[in-house]
């Protein structure tokens, strides 16, 4: 078309606009998007887009034998998968009528511990990233790392371990492992003070995080909140505490809470967390050489396996909040329905698309990082 | 004090005659309730009984009984209790009311089942398509829609035969199992 006749589309005077925000972006957290209508940087409203990670797990899980599927998983939250292969073994295990022995269930807490502490230095680290302060992720990465070393040493899988069975776990520690646990220990706590003086006590951050994306304990509790997130609006609820599973009744830590419901309390919330899963590890240290015994109680052949037919509701506390897992078996040898209930699928959705509005862009990324979610856990 | 909460809760439901009551232990409830009642019953829950936290809502497709079963899993913070409400629908045409006015996030999860099974809720916020996108086909998680079969329908199987593997091939070795074997 010649220039002298092109006539712009007249449109009403206007200065709100609209953005795709993802799936390529380095302020989000994997692969999802957002589409935000602006005014100039003022968030009007914004809209989740998910989808870009869908694998389809509920259905391949009705497809596969139910000790396949401890493989399969893992892979649903990458950040954070040991609770993922434990709250689908204490499923199965319920709808058996497996007792686990108890070493198997310390062994189970200390490997959920490890992984809230690498989910926990991932999460901070991110949010850093997104407040333009990369040092605090290098040093979070790094320091997960050295967690992975463990992970790698006590199960031979770095990120995804597959180490539970229903019954137990598959094998004992290696010798000498409790030890090294201890000495990461102690080199994690004597890095708190670094981190704290990094960042969670750095003024570049606290002024940029505090107010945003805050939300009161009404909002929380009315929205699906679980997790951190909930502890930083003041509710000392706790899964690990409140709905024990596990070797958790026997073990002392603390719920920890913040007042303020901002993306600056729920990093402190993080930051306890860490202090109380190193406090939590250093009892399992103590007391698992104490426990003797089989890591599994018997199970029937697992490529034969018929579990009873029955339905059951298991949830764990995992680093994002709450998991379940809705398992219902009709007496055959794969699951009829397995239903995630990951947290993100509250706070990568709902929740962020509510307190991004009346935030500035920038800030969107602060928000999704703060709220520690995972979009694999939305699509599943 | 949440004992007693508790217990108030048992005696309350088991006097209810259309429903079936069931405790599994101290922090388990299970019931069973017909679809016209679901409603009432989560708002007496959340509104008397201090079930605020609507945890999920799973479904069910018992193809056999052509019925889908909704469950919804609702925790109370002051009894640390869960209480599993049982509901089955019809699985034509597979409608069912929202309770989004009582929960906001059965907003996700019944945009979810609709999108995975075909249930409609009737007043949920948002039907639209969240995950599948640009999926045209049945809704997948059904039990009707066999996802191999689809795969084989609508993809070829590749012939992968490279020279490496005919290189092993000509000296005696290479893969002893096909796939269409396996499968």
């Amino acid at each position: 078309m010649r220039p002298e006749n092109y006539e712009a589309i007249k449109q009403p005077p206007s200065n709100e606009f609209e953005l795709n925000f993802g799936p390529n972006h380095p302020g989000i957290e994997g692969n999802y998007a957002f589409r935000v209508k602006l005014n100039g940087d003022e968030v009007l409203s914004a809209r989740a887009d998910a989808g870009y990670l869908h694998r389809g797990f509920e259905k391949l899980m009705e497809g596969r034998l139910w000790i396949q599927n401890i493989a399969l998983v893992p892979r649903i939250c990458v950040p954070d998968p040991v609770p993922m292969e434990v709250c689908y073994s204490l499923a199965i295990e319920e709808l058996c009528g497996l007792e686990i022995p108890e070493r198997a269930q310390w062994l189970r807490v200390m490997q959920l511990e490890m992984s809230r502490l690498a989910a926990h230095l991932f999460a901070f680290g991110g949010h850093a990233a997104t407040t333009g302060m990369y040092t605090p992720m290098f040093w979070g990465v790094a320091d997960r790392d050295l967690i992975l070393d463990r992970f790698e040493e006590l199960t031979g899988g770095r990120v995804y371990s597959i180490y539970n069975i229903p019954g137990g776990v598959r094998r004992d520690m290696p010798d000498g492992f409790l030890d090294r646990l201890g000495a990461l220990l102690d080199y994690l706590d004597s890095r708190l003070p670094d981190y704290d003086s990094l960042f969670f006590r750095n003024q570049v951050f606290i002024r940029r995080a505090r107010d945003v994306g805050a939300m009161t304990q009404e909002q929380a509790l009315k929205w699906g909140v679980t997790g951190p997130n909930l502890r930083a609006t003041g509710l000392a609820f706790d899964v690990r505490r409140d709905d024990p599973y596990l070797a958790y009744e026997k073990i002392d830590f603390d719920v920890v809470t913040q007042p303020g419901g901002d993306a600056l309390s729920r990093n402190l919330v993080r930051r306890a967390e860490l202090k109380q899963s190193i406090r939590i590890l250093r009892q399992v240290i103590k007391h698992l050489p104490s426990v003797k015994g089989a890591v599994r109680c018997p199970i029937p052949n697992p490529l034969a396996w018929n579990v009873p037919a029955g339905e059951t509701y298991t949830r764990v506390e995992s680093s994002k909040g709450e998991l379940a897992y809705y398992v219902v078996s009709n007496g055959g040898d794969k699951p009829y329905r397995v239903h995630v209930r990951g947290p993100s699928s509250m706070h990568a959705v709902q929740v962020l698309e509510k307190l991004a509005v009346g935030s500035r862009l920038e800030d969107i990324a602060q928000i999704m990082f703060s709220l520690d979610a995972c979009p694999p856990e939305v699509d599943r | 004090m949440s004992k007693e909460l508790n217990l108030w809760l048992d005696d309350l439901l088991k006097d209810i005659k259309i429903i079936q009551f069931k405790r599994k232990n101290s922090r388990r409830v299970r019931i069973d309730i017909a679809p016209e009642a679901l409603p009432a019953l989560l708002e007496l829950l959340q509104g008397r009984a201090s079930y605020v936290h609507l945890s999920a809502i799973s479904c069910v497709d018992w193809i056999e009984e052509n019925e889908f079963e909704l469950v919804y899993h609702v925790w109370s913070y002051e009894t640390n209790s869960l209480v599993s409400a049982h509901t089955r629908i019809s699985r034509e045409p597979g409608v069912y009311l929202s309770v989004y006015d009582l929960y906001t996030p059965a907003a996700f999860f019944e945009r979810d089942i609709h999108e995975m099974f075909g249930v409609y809720f009737e007043g949920s916020p948002d039907m639209e398509k969240f995950i599948l996108t640009e999926w045209n086909g049945p809704p997948p998680m059904r039990k009707d829609f066999d996802s191999e079969a689809f795969v084989n329908q609508t993809f070829n199987w590749e012939e992968y035969h490279p020279q490496w593997l005919k290189d092993i091939e000509a000296e005696g070795g290479g893969i002893t199992t096909r796939p269409e074997d396996v499968r």
